[in-house]
């Protein structure tokens, strides 16, 4: 997939701008706050149809204004036979009131359905969070992953979190009134049963997938010194979702939540061994985090079989100047293909681009007031 | 937006809090009564004020009713054998206008759903498990959309009025069935009431 054309009206801090991009790197430079990175989040809400950083709605319109329109033509490389298809892919969102996304010019009657359709992958310089913070970011790692490549995973897991909601508001209201409801129970864990096994399973093979991919590129990033690895934990190793349910009920009512499932799955990393969070220096985590997004992509591109677009927040963040230069190469071979990449020194990367011999990049300077192209 | 009176203001105001009706509509609603004779306005008045106050709820199924039985229950030629379960009277009257179905009804009056703080107990479902135990019960016809809080409240009905004599049934999903019974037009309910399949089977 690539991103031909982007206009953004009334997103962030633009007031209407549009951009035409190259189908290989296209770089976007400028100070800090200028609105590089809005742009990277324009695009990543008409592929996934949500803010890559977890912003609300309200926060993305420009300061003042009470919608924002985003507009997006997509072209298809089909790797078999098939020429160019376009994408035109609209986002009209009134926070708070009104949210459609059109493909082609028919909306979405569920928002869900449009994820996956153009695959992406987001790198950016909050991704150690990955590593330091709790499970629920790698669980969205997981999801977010899983959602682009399978169609019904999506469904699977939003019905799934919405029952065991269900399902921990009724114990609360159990134990509040001091009573309990045996069928009412039962009827939340014959439904949750049969999904977290299902996302289980998923899960567990969507790692298995993505674990050599990962190796390789953690490898070919660091020079393949360290041993790593990146395990999945899920309760359900132990026993299958009923049984869980079955099993922990008593606990279930004592703490008044759903104590295990799929809910609390998690991912370990590790390095040498010992736990990455706790062992790991600053270097190592962020080339740890760098090839999980590497994996990430070259595992969407097998199982979508088209290239997913990669978004590089702050390319300097993760590398020292010298690696950047490998990483770069790297970037402009297969499997890889419309790379966005932000910095805050246009010079710096023009100088980069020249002495990597890659082609030079589609290039815009975003200055106060000013969005050039050069 | 300014009236002239106070009174206007009033009534505009009043018809602007039903669902769907906004200001604007609500000023043409009114201005329309304005220009009706008093009498005329008297007796639009006491039909609403009526229905709020004479009309009861069917002590056997919960629909509205203007006596203790509604005419459906109080219809000899409905079959007693039959129990369309509903979420509300919404659901019956647009089942009652396929003008297909000749049993009987029962209203739950929602859905079980805890995060809105909707337990079993604030359903009429006891009285349906009660209904459920008369011998002329033949079937239950699970009228509820297929959401994850419609499964759960045919579950837990289907686990309490289950006994081998009892058939328990659900809609089948047409094709153009979209899940909310809201958006099912009168045709395809027909059908899928004609098409319903036994619970637990897929
Ligand atoms: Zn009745």
């Amino acid at each position: 997939m690539f991103l031909q054309r982007l206009k953004l009206i009334q997103f962030k801090n633009y007031l209407q701008k549009e951009f035409a991009f190259g189908r290989g790197f296209n770089c976007l430079s400028g100070s800090n706050g200028m609105g590089k990175t809005n742009v990277l989040e324009a695009i990543c809400y008409l592929c996934l149809t949500k803010s890559c950083r977890g912003l609300q709605d309200r926060q993305l319109v420009l300061h003042g204004k009470d919608f924002f329109r985003l507009e997006g033509d997509f072209g298809k490389e089909d790797f078999s036979v098939k020429a160019e298809e376009k994408l035109e892919v609209v986002a009209k969102v009134i926070p708070g009131k009104r949210k459609e996304i059109s493909l082609n010019g028919v909306p979405y009657t569920r928002l869900a359905d449009h994820v996956g359709c153009i695959p992406l992958v987001f790198i950016a310089p909050e991704d150690h969070l990955l590593v330091m913070e709790g499970g629920e970011v790698r669980r969205r790692f997981l999801d977010l992953s899983l959602s682009q490549i399978d169609h019904t995973y999506l469904y699977e897991l939003m019905k799934y979190n919405k029952l065991v909601k269900q399902r921990n508001y009724a114990l609360k209201q159990f134990a509040e009134q001091k009573r309990f409801d045996a069928t009412l129970i039962q009827g939340y864990n014959s439904q949750i049963a049969p999904l977290g096994d299902l996302i289980f399973h998923k899960r567990r093979e969507f790692v298995e997938e993505f674990l050599p991919h990962f190796l390789y590129y953690h490898s070919l990033i660091t020079g393949g010194k360290e041993e790593v690895s990146c395990v999945y934990r899920s309760s359900l190793e132990q026993a299958g979702m009923a049984e869980l349910l079955r099993e922990q009920l008593d606990r279930d009512r004592l703490l008044q939540r759903t104590s295990m499932g799929v809910h609390r799955d998690d991912l370990l990393f590790s390095l040498s061994r010992k736990p990455l969070r706790k062992f790991g220096s600053q270097g190592q985590i962020k080339s740890f985090v760098l090839a999980l997004k590497l994996a990430q992509y070259r595992l969407l591109f097998e199982k979508k079989k088209v290239k997913p677009l990669l978004l590089l927040d702050d390319l300097f963040d993760k590398l020292d100047a010298s690696r950047v230069l490998n990483l770069l190469q790297l970037l402009s071979k297969e499997p890889f293909g419309q790379i966005f990449i932000t910095h805050t020194e246009s010079e710096a990367l023009r100088i980069l681009f020249a002495e990597s011999g890659i082609e030079s990049p589609v290039h815009y300077c975003i200055e106060p007031g000013s969005v050039q192209k050069l | 937006m300014n009236y002239p009176s106070k009174f206007l203001e009033d009534a505009v105001m009043a018809f602007a809090s039903l669902p769907g009706i906004g200001k604007k509509t609500a000023l043409r609603l009114v201005l329309h009564l304005l220009q009706q004779d008093k009498d005329k306005v008297d007796e639009f008045m006491q039909a609403i004020s009526k229905m709020r106050h004479q009309l009861k709820h069917c002590k056997k199924c919960h629909n509205i009713s203007d006596q203790e039985l509604c005419n459906i229950c109080a219809n000899p030629s409905r079959d007693p054998s039959l129990i369309c379960v509903v979420e509300n009277l919404r659901d019956l009257i647009q089942i009652e206008n396929t003008g297909t179905y000749k049993g009987l009804y029962h209203v739950l009056g929602g859905i079980i759903n805890p995060l809105e703080g909707i337990g079993p107990e604030q359903l009429n479902i006891q009285s349906l498990i009660q209904r459920s135990k008369e011998k002329e019960v033949k079937e239950l016809i699970m009228a509820i959309s297929p959401t994850i809080e419609g499964d759960t409240t045919i579950f837990y009905i289907a686990r309490l009025a289950q006994r081998p004599e009892l058939k328990i049934s659900v809609l089948a999903r047409g094709i153009s069935f979209g899940g909310e019974l809201e958006y099912a037009d009168e045709i395809t309910l027909s059908r899928s009431i004609k098409a319903r399949r036994p619970y637990g089977q897929t």
